[in-house]
This record gives C-alpha cells, sequence and structure tokens, in this order.
C-alpha cells in the first residue's frame, strides 16, 4: 500500500498538468450537479416552509359554485368547534378593472380576490409604502392592487378603478402577494373587502368565481380536523386542501425538476468521463515504457494498476472538489442575479447533501470511465525494454475485459438511476446518452474515412491535414465527440426555440383572433354582437357554452378517492366547457362512430375528444352522465373526434348534438378579430366592459407576450446549459490537443528540418483544425436537426422549419472555435527550433 | 544456480517463424562472472530475457535456484525479480518522472522494505551519486543514469544481475568506470553477473565466456582464476 500511495503522488507531481484538463470537467460537470440540487432543494425548503403562508391557512374548502345552505351549515358547525382558530372566507375570479375616470383609456383583465376581515389567517403582508396589510383599509370600497395594474392602467394610488358595477378607491400596492399560487397569471391581482363583492354584481349566474372558506386549527390537530371536513361536507364539488398537501405537492414537484435537472449536469460529468477514458488510454500508452520498468523491478499488474487507480481517485476528488468551489460561486451568482425570481427567505448556502453527492459521483464517474483503459496495464510486457518491436498480439476473448466492461455499464445505470431518482428513466436516459453517443461515433468515423478518400488534394497542408487525422494516437475521435455533443446541444436548443417563438407569433397564426370574449350571458348576447359589429364592421360569431362536471361513466359514479380513479383525476375530476351544434368545425374530424344529422334528436347524444377516449373505458357506444348546474344529463356517446388545437379558434373537448342543452344555463364565448393596434383595442375592450362589466376580455397579443417572454427565460437557463457543455467540449478539445503536443512538436521539427516553412506548417496546422471543426460542426448541427424537427413534430406538434442562420453559424462557429484552439495550443510547437526537438530523448 | 535446459525461442516474423535461440543447455553456479557475445541477432538480448523471465521461451525449462520459471505467471515472475533478479539496460530505462533517488526507491518500496529510504541513499553513495538525488533522469548524463540504474539494480540484493549491454549507450571512459563499479559490487556482494556485450575486452574480464551466433552457442570459455584462461569445446562442457 505504501509503494502505491507513493508512487501515485510521484506520478501525480510530474504528470497533474496534462491531467488538468479532464478532470476541469469533471468540476464542471460536478459543479453544475452540485449548484442546481443546492438551489431547487433551497427553494423547495422555502417554499415548503412558507406552505402555510402561500395558502393562508390550515385548510382551504374549495368551490366553482355558491355554497349552498346545507353546505354552509356544515361548515360553520365544524367552525365553531374549538378545533377550529380562525375563518376567513374568500371569493376569487378573473374579471375586468378599467378606470372609473371616462376621460381614462383602457381595461384590463385582473385576478379579483374578495377577502374577509380576518384574512390573512397566518402571515404578514406589507404594502410598498411600508404599512402592514389589514383588512380596514378594504374598508368602504377600498382596493389594494398589484404593480400591474397601475402601470398597464396608467393609474396612482388614490385614483379610482370600476370593477362590475362598482367604483373602488386605490388604497395601496402589495409588495408580496399573500395566499397567491406561484405560476401563470393573466393579470394582476386586486384585493377587495369580501362584503363588496356582492356589490359588484359579477358573482351572479355564470360568473367564474371560486368561493372558498380558510381555517386555521391548532398544532397537530389538522388531520382530525380534515376527517370532520370530509365527513360533514360529502358533496363532491367541494375540493379541502391542507398546506400539508400543498407541502407535499412542492416536494414531489421540485424532486422531479431537481432529478431532471441534474441528469443535465450528469450529461457534462459524462463528457467529462468519455474525456478521461481517453486520456486515460493515452496516458497508458505513453507510460508503457514506466510500467515495463516497474514489472521488471518486481510489481505485479494489480500493484501497477493500484497506482493508476489511486491517481484517477485522487484526480477525480480534485476535481470534484472544484466543482464544489465552481458550485459555491455559481449559488452567489443566483443569490445576486435571481434572488427576484426566487422565494423570499431563501437560503444560498450548499447542501451537505448534494456536496456528498457531488464527490462520490466525481470518484465514481472517473473510476468508471478509467476502468477499461487501465486494464491494458495487465497486457504491457516487461521484455519491450529489451526488444523495441511491439508485436501486436492476437487478440483473444479477454474474460477480465469483458466482466469489466459489464460491471461498467451496470455502475453507469446505477449512477443514473440515482440521479434520476427512477431506475427506468436513468436506464433509458443512460440509453439514449449511449446511443446519441454512438450516433456520432458513427457519423465521425463516416466523415472521417470519406474524408480519407479525397486524398488527391493538391494541397499539401490539407494533405497531410487529412492524414493527421488518422495518425496513430490522434484524438479525432474525441475531439469529434465532445466538441460535436456541445454543438449539437446549443444549435437544438437555439433552432427549436425559433420553431417555437415562430409557432407563437400572431402573423404567422393566420386565423387566430386576437381577442376571446368569455362570461357573456344570454341576453347579453344580442347587444355584445351589435356593439363589436358597430365598432368594427363585423359581427362576431359567439358560441353557446355550457359549464358541466362527469358525474358518472357507463352508470359508475365517480368516486376521485377511488383508487383505480385516482389516476384519472385531473380529467375525471375538471370544469368541461360544452357546446352544442351539428356541424363539424375545420379543424376537426370523426375517427370512430358517425356525426349526428342536423335534425334533432329525443336521446341526448355526445361527441368527445380523442384525448377522453378510453376514459374509464368511455368509447363509442358508452354513457355519459353530466352534471350542469346540479342537473344531472346522461348522454350517449356517438362518435369520437380529433381535434387540431393548433386551427382551432375555439375547442371542445365535449360536443353534444343541439335542443338538448338549450334550457340549460348558457354562457356566450367568442374570438375575435379586434383591431391590431394596442391602442384601438385597448379602447374597444373599454367600450365593451363599460356596457357589459361582466364580460371579461382576453388579450391574446398579451398572452402571447407572456409566454414569448416565458419561453426566452426557459431557453436562456437551456441554452446556458448547453453552453455549459460546449465550454466542458472545448475543455476536452484543449485536453485532446494537449495530449499529442509532444507528437506534433516532433512531426513540425521534422518538416521544417525537411523545408517547410513555418507558414507551411502553421496552414497544415489550420486545415488540419478546420477539417476537425467542419466535421464536428455538421455532425452536431445534423443532429441538432433532427432532433428539433423531432421534438417539434412530435412533441410540441408544431409544424418545423430549417433555420438556416441557427445551423450555418452553429457550424461556423464550430470550425472558428476548434481552429482558435488548435492554433493557440501550436504556438508553442511553430516556436521551436528544430534541433531541440529531435534531440530531446 | 542458473539451469537452462533444451531452451528454445521462436518468433513470428511475417506469415513465417523466426528461430532466435535453438536448444540451449546452459548452467551457470551461483556467484559467477559470465559474459555473453556475439553479433547483432544472435539471440543475446533474448537468452537474457528469458533467464529474468521477461519474455517465456517456446521450448524448454529454465530454473532458477532449483525452480522452473516457465510456468509461473507474469504477477509470479514479477516477484521472482523483485526478489532474486536485478536487470541493468543498455538504454538505462530509468522513470522519467522520477528522480535519481525515488528511482532507487521504487524496487525497495516494492519489496516493502521498512527502511528503504536508508538503503537507497546507500546505494546512491555507493554509486557516487548522493549529491544527485533530487535530480530527475533528464538532468543526468548518461554515465549517471546508468549508475543510478546499477544502484536500482542492487537495491534488493538480488542474487542474480543481468546486464544487456551496460555501456552500450556509453563512451569508453564511463563504459569501463561502470563495469568497474558493477564488478566491484558483484565482487562484494557475490552476486552472480551476466553480461550481454560487444566490447570482446570486457568479456575478457569474465570469469567464464559465452559466445552466441545465429542463436547457438558457438563456444563457453571458464577462466578459472590462477588459472590461465582454457578454452573448452562446447560439446566438452556439455558432456
Amino acid at each position: 500500500m505504501n509503494f502505491v500511495m507513493r508512487m501515485a503522488r510521484r506520478e501525480i507531481r510530474s504528470s497533474w498538468k496534462r491531467l488538468l484538463f479532464f478532470f476541469v470537467c469533471i468540476g464542471v460537470g460536478v459543479g453544475s450537479i452540485v449548484a442546481l440540487r443546492s438551489t431547487l432543494q433551497n427553494a423547495n425548503s422555502a417554499l415548503v416552509s412558507q406552505a402555510r403562508l402561500l395558502l393562508g391557512a390550515d385548510v382551504q374548502i374549495d368551490s366553482t359554485r355558491v355554497l349552498d345552505e346545507a353546505t354552509r351549515a356544515a361548515i360553520s358547525q365544524v367552525a365553531q368547534s374549538p378545533l377550529v382558530t380562525g375563518r376567513t372566507d374568500t371569493v376569487e375570479m378573473p374579471t375586468m378593472a378599467r378606470p372609473n375616470d371616462a376621460s381614462e383609456e383602457g381595461a384590463l383583465l385582473i385576478e379579483l380576490k374578495a377577502v374577509g376581515p380576518e384574512f390573512p389567517l397566518y402571515g404578514d403582508f406589507t404594502l410598498t409604502d411600508g404599512r402592514h396589510f389589514n383588512s380596514q383599509i378594504l374598508e368602504e370600497h377600498g382596493a389594494i392592487v398589484g404593480q400591474g395594474l397601475l402601470d398597464r392602467l396608467n393609474l396612482r394610488v388614490g385614483n379610482e378603478v370600476k370593477i362590475g358595477n362598482v367604483v373602488f378607491q386605490i388604497r395601496g400596492v402589495m409588495n408580496t402577494d399573500p395566499g397567491g399560487s406561484t405560476g401563470f397569471r393573466l393579470g394582476p391581482r386586486v384585493f377587495i373587502a369580501r362584503s363588496a363583492i356582492e356589490d359588484t354584481g359579477l358573482t351572479g349566474f355564470g360568473s367564474r368565481a371560486r368561493y372558498r372558506v380558510l381555517l386555521s386549527t391548532h398544532e397537530g390537530s389538522l388531520d382530525s380536523l380534515v376527517t370532520q371536513l370530509r365527513s360533514s361536507l360529502t358533496n363532491n364539488l367541494i375540493n379541502i386542501r391542507t398546506y400539508k398537501q400543498s407541502e407535499e405537492n412542492i416536494n414531489e414537484q421540485y424532486t422531479r425538476s431537481e432529478n431532471y435537472l441534474s441528469l443535465v449536469g450528469l450529461v457534462i460529468l459524462v463528457l467529462g468521463g468519455i474525456g478521461i477514458a481517453n486520456v486515460t488510454r493515452v496516458f497508458i500508452e505513453q507510460k508503457k515504457k514506466a510500467i515495463a520498468v516497474l514489472k521488471c523491478l518486481g510489481a505485479t499488474s494489480s500493484k501497477i494498476t493500484a497506482v493508476y487507480i489511486a491517481q484517477v481517485i485522487a484526480l477525480g476528488l480534485a476535481g470534484s472538489v472544484f466543482g464544489i468551489l465552481l458550485a459555491k460561486l455559481a449559488l452567489f451568482g443566483v443569490e445576486s442575479y435571481f434572488a427576484d425570481s426566487l422565494p423570499a427567505n431563501m437560503n444560498h448556502a450548499l447542501r451537505t447533501g448534494t456536496v456528498i453527492q457531488g464527490l462520490m459521483l466525481g470518484v465514481l464517474i472517473s473510476l468508471l470511465f478509467s476502468a477499461l483503459p487501465l486494464l491494458r496495464i495487465r497486457h504491457i510486457r516487461p521484455n519491450m525494454l529489451l526488444r523495441n518491436d511491439e508485436t501486436a498480439r492476437t487478440r483473444k476473448f479477454d474474460l477480465v475485459r469483458w466482466m469489466t466492461a459489464l460491471l461498467v455499464i451496470a455502475g453507469l445505470v446505477v449512477v443514473f438511476s440515482w440521479q434520476a431518482g427512477s431506475l427506468r428513466i436513468g436506464a433509458f436516459f443512460l440509453g439514449g446518452v449511449a446511443i446519441a453517443g454512438a450516433l456520432l461515433q458513427l457519423a465521425s468515423l463516416g466523415l472521417v474515412w470519406l474524408v480519407k478518400r479525397t486524398r488527391q488534394v493538391h494541397s499539401f497542408a490539407v494533405r497531410h491535414a487529412i492524414n493527421s487525422l488518422h495518425r496513430p494516437g490522434n484524438q479525432t475521435r474525441v475531439i469529434l465527440m465532445a466538441v460535436g455533443l456541445g454543438a449539437f446541444l446549443v444549435i437544438a436548443v437555439q433552432s427549436l426555440q425559433r420553431n417555437l417563438l415562430l409557432e407563437i407569433d400572431p402573423a404567422n397564426r393566420g386565423n387566430l383572433p386576437n381577442m376571446y370574449l368569455i362570461d357573456i350571458q344570454k341576453d347579453q348576447k344580442v347587444g355584445v354582437e351589435n356593439l363589436i359589429e358597430e365598432a368594427i364592421g363585423e359581427r362576431p360569431e359567439l358560441i353557446p357554452t355550457v359549464r358541466a362536471r362527469i358525474a358518472a361513466i357507463n352508470g359508475r359514479e365517480i368516486d376521485l378517492g377511488s383508487g383505480e380513479m385516482r389516476g384519472d383525476r385531473g380529467r375525471l375530476g375538471r370544469e368541461y366547457i360544452v357546446t352544442y351544434r351539428h356541424l363539424l368545425e375545420e379543424n376537426e374530424t370523426i375517427i370512430a362512430g358517425k356525426m349526428w344529422e342536423p335534425t334533432p334528436a329525443a336521446d341526448p347524444e355526445v361527441s368527445i375528444a380523442e384525448d377522453m377516449r378510453g376514459l374509464q373505458g368511455l368509447d363509442v357506444g358508452s354513457t355519459m352522465t353530466l352534471d350542469i348546474v346540479g342537473r344531472k344529463l346522461t348522454a350517449r356517446v356517438t362518435s369520437v373526434r380529433r381535434v387540431d388545437w393548433r386551427r382551432s379558434r375555439t375547442g371542445f373537448m365535449i360536443l353534444f348534438r343541439p335542443n338538448v342543452l338549450d334550457d340549460a344555463p348558457t354562457m356566450y364565448v367568442g374570438g375575435l378579430d379586434g383591431p391590431v393596434d394596442d391602442q384601438s383595442r385597448s379602447r374597444l375592450q373599454r367600450l365593451i366592459v363599460e356596457q357589459y362589466p361582466n364580460v371579461s376580455i382576453i388579450d391574446v397579443a398579451e398572452v402571447l407576450q407572456l409566454v414569448t417572454r416565458l419561453l426566452r427565460s426557459v431557453s436562456l437557463a437551456v441554452t446556458f446549459i448547453g453552453g455549459f457543455v460546449f465550454f466542458s467540449g472545448t475543455l476536452i478539445l484543449i485536453g485532446s490537443i494537449a495530449m499529442s503536443k509532444y507528437q506534433r512538436t516532433y512531426e513540425a521539427a521534422l518538416l521544417k528540418t525537411l523545408g517547410a516553412t513555418r507558414r507551411i506548417v502553421l496552414t497544415t496546422v489550420l486545415a488540419e483544425y478546420g477539417l476537425l471543426g467542419l466535421i464536428a460542426g455538421l455532425i452536431g448541427s445534423a443532429a441538432a436537426v433532427a432532433l428539433s424537427y423531432t421534438m417539434a413534430r412530435f412533441v410540441f406538434e408544431i409544424p418545423w422549419e430549417l433555420a438556416p442562420l441557427v445551423v450555418g453559424g452553429g457550424i461556423a462557429g464550430t470550425v472558428v472555435l476548434v481552429v482558435a484552439v488548435g492554433v493557440l495550443a501550436s504556438v508553442p510547437v511553430l516556436r521551436r527550433k528544430p534541433l531541440g526537438v529531435l534531440r530531446a530523448p | 544456480m542458473i539451469e537452462l535446459f533444451d531452451v528454445s525461442k521462436q518468433v513470428p516474423s511475417g506469415s513465417e517463424t523466426l528461430t532466435i535461440l535453438h536448444s540451449l543447455n546452459l548452467t551457470i553456479p551461483d556467484g559467477q562472472f559470465v559474459s555473453i557475445v556475439g553479433p547483432s541477432g544472435s539471440g543475446k538480448s533474448t537468452l537474457l530475457g528469458l533467464i529474468a523471465g521477461l519474455d517465456a521461451p517456446t521450448n524448454g525449462d529454465i530454473r532458477i535456484d532449483g525452480e522452473s520459471i516457465v510456468s509461473m505467471n507474469e504477477d509470479e515472475l514479477a516477484r521472482l525479480r523483485g526478489k532474486k533478479i536485478g536487470f541493468v539496460f543498455q538504454s538505462f530505462h530509468l522513470i522519467p518522472s522520477l528522480t535519481a533517488l525515488e528511482n532507487i526507491l521504487v524496487p525497495l518500496e516494492i519489496a516493502g522494505k521498512a527502511d528503504a529510504i536508508v538503503r537507497a541513499q546507500q546505494l546512491l553513495e555507493d554509486v557516487d551519486l548522493e549529491a544527485r538525488a533530487t535530480h530527475y533522469p533528464s538532468q543526468l548524463s548518461g554515465g549517471e543514469q546508468q549508475r543510478v540504474a546499477i544502484a536500482r539494480a542492487f537495491a534488493n540484493d538480488p542474487s542474480i544481475l543481468l546486464a544487456d549491454e551496460p555501456t552500450g549507450n556509453l563512451d569508453s571512459y564511463n563504459g569501463r568506470h561502470i563495469i568497474d563499479l558493477m564488478v566491484e559490487i558483484h565482487q562484494r556482494r557475490g552476486a552472480t553477473l551476466l553480461l550481454v556485450t560487444h566490447d570482446h575486452n570486457l568479456a575478457e574480464r569474465a570469469e567464464r565466456s559465452i559466445s552466441l551466433s545465429d542463436g547457438r552457442v558457438v563456444r563457453d570459455k571458464v577462466r578459472i582464476t590462477s588459472v590461465p584462461a582454457e578454452e573448452t569445446d562446447v560439446a566438452e562442457v556439455l558432456q
């Protein structure tokens, strides 16, 4: 052991510079995993610790309908029990707000939240002027608003805003948003008093208000409170949620994204691993003589292998420690630049667990990838010291090698599964990486082979460069792999982003409306149609809609708690907006059953969208019972439709044959090609809301802007990670060039001795790296085009088009990078005097 | 004692087989100083390599102190070398990443010697290089490198020292110095010394001189101390 440790130390002393780049790769991989995991875990614990504050209560009872007498009585009974320490009622809904001053322009979709005097049951929130929130501020038609409302409607604190039929005075702007869920929001939030909501006239029929009762309880009594509520409230339309569930949801969400993201870090680490496999191979090749000498001096193969394993572990550990320092730096960066978009009170320290994980990963990946190259030590024979010839030994079946290979694969599966948090995803991902790697290798071999065929090039430099791609101990495959993979990721993300942006760009969406009107009541229909026709000269098509929930399928009642239905909770528990008509839309096709005749039928019939097929056995011939505002209606499924959602102005999962729903409570919705310029559109919106305050208007352009921003920041993040991969690729490139430096120095010296000028030698270098960069760029961009096409067509289901600028720029960028690195690394080669090189041992 | 019984060595050369050593029988008693001479390609280095277990014979048996080494695996051979055999090469073969002292330390450490560092320093002194202890091979002259190699070969007090043209890469002054050193240590420690050389003058200094040609022993001359050198026919010796 003494010998092993001492030899390892001595070897590292002399060769660490050559190995440096590869362990920097390990560092970058470990760093990204540790930083990602630490950040997400910190955000998770910050959110979990705030779960109660986010919900604003221990328990939330939620319903999309006004709570009926029985339910209210049941809740009050529980609320009066000693279990409950606090109660407040809220109503939330999306609606429109507009300045009260008729001379001010604009109307804006907001998220209105009407809160009772006890709100919030937990926590505290402050206004921008430093005051603490107090429900008294909302008394007598006061409102506290999000900054967005002031900005968009050009208002100030003290101004008045009209919501529904009521004028509210803006009394403050909120700093943080209590009781708000994170995520996508259509408009700024506005707080008013619970007592004022009925005056607005917005809670009448057809309103999309959510009625909530928030309760707080003693520490430890949460479960018994929930049990009591569940047993008293048997109504299926009521949803009971606790802050613990929010915690669980947050945990689940974060763990999943943490695991997915760390797989990206793992790809970087694997790239580093490939670098390590390569450096180990070349390193052992260079150390052959020293190993033969050791064997001559009495060292066994296993002892010598142990010397190199010790070096790999030491450098893997050093790389990981470096990675952890990088992660620490990254967390500093996150704290300084992204603190605003992360939960408040979030800690920005490294998590001990992730640090240990990073260290283990760094060492494991180093070991796994160096295992096979290290096996070569066994085959180095000491008699090479006597005879310089190395007769190629006939390759026999090498059991140890195969066993090691199997162990390495098993090890990688374990590492990937561990990181993905699932054996299936881990194995799948590893398989994907392996296939991608193999394809890249195959493509590069093919291209190199093709280039080799073109030996009849006139230029000496190019001919020499082509030969260099094949020289013994060449780094061609590794460079192509590392750089190609980096280029692949960056180009793929860029071109996919371009396609996504093109897709959501309204300019490319042709027939889609730029405004949607919702919540139009039956008696308002004609009025709204007339108003719009007057304003823009075109009569909008308003579609009748009815809100419904699935009550039973094939006679079986929906019980979301039951085991077999739990998996379909999302599709079974949601509210559906249904419509009726006797014709198919342009973007619909029947894929099963038959569309009904335009004549009325005696029995109710429905057509379901393809996405609903199979839901608890739902198909043509099944029956489906829908609950429409308390009235149960059973209909037979007579057809299944395929809907091209992208081409739809509106889309419906459930479609009724006309007549049956004539008496159902109907609301109208409609898309509208309003004025293109923002100001006129805003004026039209104001006009509609002024007359019909309950009608909500979604401005598509605004939503699209929001989505575009979101998409840009997502793709920025992905590009950043892709950039990391590219960076690792560059490091491997530098390292690979450094590995063959001696050989190239010697070659350059020989060429100079034979009469080549420095210019010729430089041209050779340019040609060699230009070729390498070109091949890597071509392979990377081809793979990127394939990936972005597949993702666009089959995952996002959007049309795809080649982005020549991105692809061309990607290839050019790769060539420039590889040539720059190659030439920079070759400067000392060009400078050295030939004699010194040729004389060196 | 080194014993070779019907040892031959063949290697594939293209599609044919090349015989480097023809059925060879040889006994070298403990403590003898033997020189092996012959033209290039006569099989001298191969013979040395076979005795050191660096290569395996195609046929025949080789015994070191009565123990057959032919059936030993690589690791057993390595251990045997570590214990009993020292080797000096024509091109020194010092490990370039280690200092002079560390090069000598290596075999001691492999053998797990407790006083390795003290012994290595002593050996370096024996070859007059204590001042160069921390120098790397590239910072030493050829003669100095070979002296380090000799010190390394003697590190574990081997009973057999094999030297493959140790002066081949040195000038005559340095060459003589190296041979003097080897002979001196051989005499002091009583180790068997097998010296492959082209230099007939050098060969004459050995107690016994074996001439090889085309893989066959053509002359085996034993010079017994105080008795004039006496030529023997190969046939006689073998009998």
